[in-house]
């Protein structure tokens, strides 16, 4: 190592600065992040599991998500594929509230936080609607009239005709860990997405109070940021895991 | 005490380190534009594939595709959007390298793991069905 090199490590580790170069709340927003990123990626990766363990038994994610809102045409993945624009959308109006941020301009920091916030209401709202039209089903498909039978409360139930999904089976086919892997994963991001609005929400009113303003910095707008981008990283994942493959 | 807050008065700000003045954002803004259209194409890319061709692609083929362009999404999502490629490379490597070193592991021994218990349960439902 040249001695320069060693200088600076020695400037950046001897103490009395961060050696990341970062400030203490977005290090342990990062941290954070981090844990956080593990539990998805090890809940994707249970996914991955029994993806391999029943090869060719799984649906056709391009034959279950067909159905687009005001229309009965069968449309593969045209509203999953809305979802992800939306979000990726809601995404570049964070980034560039941020950066608004760094400006100190609070009005372009408002409206790029609005825009982010009717972007994220959306997703939750198209989410609920496909969980709808996931749960209720189609009328009829090859797995409807298949003999099931389940241990409800104690007591045997035989089913010969079944439609939708729920957490012991589902028509798509005749795995029930099907239903059970698509409602526990986006159901946490969609849960992610949620409180990513209501943390949106309070940063926005406290920019309105000009509490940013008093502190001298926006950085508090950059941690929001962090975690929002962070939802639509794990959506990209998801999308891929559960609608493409 | 009093003399050890008095010595970390030199204590940098680095709240305010990323302020930066119109000119700057401007450059900044038409990098972020120019991410925007990438990821848009990449996933335009990506639903075509996934409606349309997915039969024309065997398993593994479709999984490489999709798995390479969702880790070149991921990549502009953290290094752009998440000003990660902006940090300090102490930073970055705090960041990255242990979730990578996780996740890859983790991921090698399930799907290594799934697959061998697909093989062995057909191989002991074709014992069974010859017995």
């Amino acid at each position: 190592m040249s001695n320069q090199a060693t200088l600076q490590l020695r400037k950046d580790w001897d103490g009395g600065v961060s050696p990341l170069g970062v400030s203490y709340g977005k290090l342990f927003m990062w941290f954070f992040l981090v844990s956080d990123a593990l539990t998805f990626s090890s809940l994707l990766c249970a996914y991955g599991f029994m993806r391999h363990k029943f090869t060719g038994q799984w649906a056709e994610p391009n034959k279950v998500f067909t159905h687009f809102p005001f229309t009965e045409a069968s449309l593969p993945l045209a509203y999953v594929g809305f979802m992800t624009f939306d979000l990726i959308m809601s995404s570049v109006t964070m980034v560039l509230a941020v950066e608004a941020g760094h400006r100190k301009s609070r009005k372009e920091v408002i409206m790029w936080l609005f825009f982010t916030i009717i972007g994220g209401l959306i997703f939750v709202g198209s989410q609920c609607w496909e969980w709808y039209h996931f749960i209720t089903g189609p009328e009829s498909g090859p797995y409807h009239d298949v003999t099931r039978r389940f241990i409800m409360n104690g007591k045997e139930v035989i089913d010969t005709h079944f439609s939708g999904a729920n957490l012991l089976a589902n028509s798509y086919t005749l795995l029930p860990t099907f239903g059970d892997f698509f409602f526990c994963i986006t159901g946490f991001h969609g849960f992610h997405v949620f409180s990513g609005v209501i943390i949106n929400i309070i940063i926005l009113s406290m920019v309105a109070l000009g509490i940013m303003d008093k502190k001298g910095h926006y950085e508090m707008v950059e941690k929001a940021g962090l975690y929002w981008h962070f939802v639509d990283l794990v959506w990209v994942f998801v999308f891929t895991f559960f609608y493409l493959l | 005490m009093a003399d050890f807050f008095e010595e970390y008065k030199g204590y940098p700000n680095y709240e305010k380190m990323a302020i930066h003045d119109e000119a700057h954002g401007k450059q900044i803004r038409k990098k972020l534009w120019m991410v925007f259209w990438i990821m848009l194409v990449v996933t335009i890319i990506e639903l075509v594939i996934g409606a349309f061709a997915n039969d024309k692609l065997s398993e593994l083929n479709k999984e490489y595709v999709f798995i390479f362009f969702t880790v070149a999404k991921a990549f502009f999502i953290v290094w752009v959007f998440m000003h990660l490629g902006d940090e300090k490379k102490a930073m970055k490597y705090v960041i990255i390298a242990p979730y990578t070193l996780f996740i890859f592991y983790l991921a090698f021994m399930v799907i290594t793991e799934g697959a061998y218990t697909s093989t062995i349960r057909d191989v002991l439902e074709g014992v069974l069905l010859h017995h």
